[in-house]
């Protein structure tokens, strides 16, 4: 077959793509190994999101005195809160499925390998005029002695685990470790993690980080900071800890110490594909790798690692392809870390700012001050920052934790999108009483 | 403004480098002021506050006419005002007048809009009129029609004219319009949401992507000016030709063992040209269209590679100078001209020039004439070249390369070739010496 347009894999990049392009008038197929919806709906995002609202719904109702409830006897069903999350996945890969029918995109399913002109699947070759390579990423699984025992699992692996383990040792204090602490310190199983940097989440604001890090540890997680696993042994982890070995038992081990991107048995040296230094696919701004008709988005180029952030990617390609000028932008690209409180960040942080040479100022006020938040969030620690370029009073970015928070980034990026200073969003109405206040209070602590 | 040279009467103040207000000390460097020759720094004469700046930048200034006043803060200044100067009070503005219906397009002083809406530069007569199809389009889009510039009949504002103002005016991020205040230029498509342009993309007028604009003013502007003014009113033909060095290298090589000063190739080629035009005084010579005027004397230019572009020195009297005194006067000029001390007066008036780009290894290269002179000689660098001797055998020497170009208005290539030849011919069997004892080829 002859294709204008080849989508290699079915994740937040593929099938936007994929559905866009087809929009678009093209002639498009999609090929997928697995499942459809990628990482993002089978792995990771979706999953994940459900098991949380599960802990965050009987955190609510083991602490919700303060507002005059009271629970009684309250329990925890794990296999339900599964049932839900599997539910969830079915009805959006049907959503996928429906939406690709829809508007007549092929779906292949089956492991591609590019060849030149075009990609093979299931023994027989198919020509494409472009073609877009999305195949997302997988946990890295870094060689500690012991780390093939069946209690250590990987992101995929948890979100399978259907009973809750007398305790739990997370490996890597990032985003996805910080999430299953989440999940699992909220319903009551002792968690703790290992972190080999000074700090959690090290890529975002340091404050925020370590705000996010007292509430988890409110919520029963322990942090072990600058801990270096070096073993596992049965069910017993050895770490290093500022030159010490040390041991802890573990019922279950999460290694969540990264991704990589999935660039192995795909054909891409054959046709002489560029690799960039951490080996995603090397693109340009506009998705365009160095051959022609070969695109790359998300995961797969090693590039912000957000299912949101591969839907744009995956946008922009198609927009080129069809003769629509458009780049993608990453320096407005908002990140989520969706624990309870939740911490959303768009933009450059204080030092990155500075490293780009603006002459920096910044505000933050806390959570506290804003009625709604306190009314919602009781004893819940919160913060808003925001970093600002002196010389033009153009915001550079914003940094929050706190409740919700993730619900009102995309209000941030867009001042971000559009370079609003001070003055513009000074004149941005917020509705009273909402959390959302905070963006517009904080610019009173600039300085 | 001061004098600059005998026939400048008038010099372009290109760039002032002070503003009103300023304090200034003596030495400072106030404008930078060109002739038609080179540009040079207007330097201070005195110390104090810039009171006011007669002149705007460009413009052309009589000389010895006040182009700022320097004193005190407060002191009366209009005794010094020159009569004629466009000063900081811009010129009556011609106004769009109703009656009169040629005027297709009138240039009106900044306005705060203009800055978000480069593209609109002038105003479109009213009575040029506006198309009923562009005036929907126009109040469609919310654009004021009286702004467009029509490129209908007779400045007629058409659809097209509508669309290209839309197209043309780059939606701006609220950061990228306070450059836009600066003066800065948003590119049609900018790098934010939906071609938003941002702050990062403002860039100076006249931007171009992947290059590093400049204005071309000063002298950069002479030289480019000139340098058309001679390909497209002169016929150029270019003679090709080179000559052995060996007498030359010994030459060079005697006067060091005798103790005398040293002379490069390039002087001995000086030299040898003023040898030539004493048989050949027809190549010394300026065209001027109806006349021909064949100079009793060599003024000698010789073009110079100096920091602020191509200067050509003249060395006057060239012909009745020793090989000595030719040297330390080209070589004095040379300096002047790196240094930015040349005077105006010695860039003028050569009868013949010499460039030379051998040293930058070049090998051959057509110069382009200096008129209204109708002979100017390049000479390209050393290569070793095989050389059939007086008893037949082969050998190698250094040849070094020479192409003569001559305003064939002026002459024929046959009188240029017998020039050629008599100039190799002196410096390869003759070089550095005085033209009497040369035995014509004739």
């Amino acid at each position: 077959m002859k294709y204008d347009f080849a989508v290699i894999g079915a994740g937040p990049a593929g099938y936007v793509a994929a559905k866009k392009a087809a929009s678009a008038g093209l002639k498009v197929v999609m090929v997928e190994k697995k499942k459809l919806g990628g990482v993002c709906l089978n792995e990771g995002c979706v999953p994940s999101k459900t098991l949380l609202q599960a802990a965050k719904t009987y955190h609510h109702a083991k602490h919700g005195s303060i507002f005059g409830v009271e629970a009684g006897s309250l329990s925890f069903d794990f296999g339900k809160a599964h049932a839900h999350k599997n539910s969830v996945m079915d009805r959006m890969r049907d959503g996928i499925a429906g939406l690709m029918k829809k508007h007549k995109v092929e779906v292949i399913e089956g492991e591609a390998t590019l060849v030149k002109g075009g990609f093979s699947v299931n023994g027989e070759t198919h020509e494409a005029e472009n073609i877009l390579l999305c195949t997302g990423s997988s946990p890295t699984i870094p060689p500690i002695p012991g780390i093939e025992a069946e209690h250590i699992v990987d992101s995929t692996g948890i979100l399978n685990n259907e009973t809750l383990p007398e305790n739990l040792v997370i490996v890597g204090g990032g985003v996805i470790g910080c999430e299953f602490a989440c999940v699992y310190a909220s319903v009551g199983v002792p968690v703790t993690v290992l972190e080999a940097m000074p700090e959690i989440c090290p890529n975002l604001d340091s404050e925020i980080s370590a705000i996010l890090r007292k509430e988890l540890e409110k919520k029963g997680v322990t942090f072990v900071l600058g801990a270096k696993v070096e073993s596992f042994e049965g069910k017993s982890v050895r770490y290093n800890l500022e030159g010490e070995s040390k041991d802890m038992d573990a019922d279950l081990v999460l290694i969540a110490t990264g991704r990589r991107p999935n660039v192995s048995d795909l054909g891409l040296e054959d046709i002489g594909l560029d690799f960039d230094p951490r080996g995603g696919v090397k693109v340009d701004q506009r998705g365009a790798t160095n051959l022609p008709g070969v695109w790359a988005a998300g995961d797969v180029t090693g590039q912000a690692w957000l299912a949101h952030a591969a839907s744009r990617m995956a946008e922009v390609v198609v927009h080129n392809i069809t003769g629509q000028k458009d780049i993608m932008r990453h320096d407005t690209m908002p990140a989520v870390v969706y624990t309870s409180p939740e911490v959303a960040v768009v933009g450059l942080t204080k030092e990155e700012a500075t490293e780009r040479g603006f002459k920096v100022k910044t505000g933050k006020i806390p959570m506290a001050i804003n009625a709604r938040y306190i009314a919602e969030n009781p004893g819940e620690e919160g913060m808003c920052k925001v970093v600002l370029d002196a010389d033009t009073n153009r915001l550079l970015g914003v940094h929050m934790v706190g409740g919700a928070c993730s619900e009102m980034i995309f209000g941030a990026t867009a001042m971000l999108e559009t370079e609003l200073r001070e003055e513009e969003i000074a004149e941005i109405v917020f509705p009273h009483p909402t959390t959302s206040e905070i963006m517009k209070d904080v610019f009173m602590a600039v300085r | 403004m001061p004098r600059q040279g005998q026939s400048v009467e008038s010099c372009i103040l290109t760039e002032w480098k002070v503003q009103s207000g300023d304090t200034v000390a003596e030495g400072d460097v106030l404008a930078v002021i060109e002739t038609d020759k080179a540009s040079f720094d207007l330097e201070s004469t005195a110390s104090g506050t810039v009171l006011e700046l007669f002149w705007e930048a460009d413009d052309d200034v009589p000389v010895l006419a006040n182009v700022l006043v320097i004193g005190e803060e407060g002191e009366n200044i209009d005794e010094f005002r020159p009569a004629d100067s466009g000063g900081t009070s811009a010129p009556e503005p011609v106004a769009a007048s109703t009656s009169d219906t040629n005027i297709p397009a009138v240039e009106t002083t900044a306005q705060p809009q203009e800055t978000i809406a480069p593209s609109v530069g002038s105003v479109s007569a009213p009575s040029a009129g506006i198309s009923p199809r562009a005036r929907k389009k126009a109040m469609h889009a919310g654009v004021d029609a009286e702004i467009l510039v029509g490129t209908g009949p007779g400045g007629r504002v058409i659809e097209r004219d509508v669309d290209a103002f839309l197209s043309g005016s780059p939606r701006l991020s609220a950061a990228a319009r306070v450059r836009a205040q600066d003066g800065l230029e948003a590119p049609k498509y900018g790098s934010g949401i939906a071609g938003m342009a941002l702050a990062s993309d403002m860039r100076e007028p006249g931007a171009i992507d992947g290059a590093d604009v400049t204005p071309v003013k000063g002298i950069r502007k002479l030289i480019a000016d000139k340098m058309m003014q001679s390909l497209q009113g002169t016929a150029q033909l270019t003679l090709h030709s080179s000559f052995d060095a060996t007498a030359c290298q010994q030459y060079r090589k005697k006067r060091l063992a005798d103790g005398e000063s040293k002379v490069s190739i390039n002087d001995l080629v000086a030299k040898a040209i003023l040898s030539a035009l004493k048989l050949h005084p027809e190549m010394n010579a300026h065209f001027l269209g109806d006349r021909l005027a064949v100079f009793h004397e060599v003024n000698l230019g010789i073009a110079v590679d100096s920091p602020r572009g191509l200067m050509v020195p003249v060395v006057e009297g060239a012909s009745t100078m020793s090989l000595e005194m030719l040297s330390a006067e080209i070589k004095k000029k040379a300096i002047a001209c790196r240094d930015g001390t040349i005077q105006p007066d010695d860039l003028s008036g050569g009868t013949f020039t010499l460039t030379n780009l051998g040293m930058l290894g070049v090998e051959n290269f057509t110069p382009v004439l200096n008129p209204p002179e109708i002979a100017i000689l390049g000479v390209g660098g050393i290569s070793v070249k095989p050389k059939r001797q007086e008893d037949g055998e082969i050998s190698f020497v250094d040849q070094i390369s020479l192409s003569l170009t001559i305003d064939h208005q002026a002459i024929d290539g046959a009188p240029a070739a017998r020039f050629l030849q008599t100039f190799v011919n002196h410096l390869e069997t003759h070089p550095g010496e005085n033209p009497q004892t040369i035995e014509g080829e004739e």
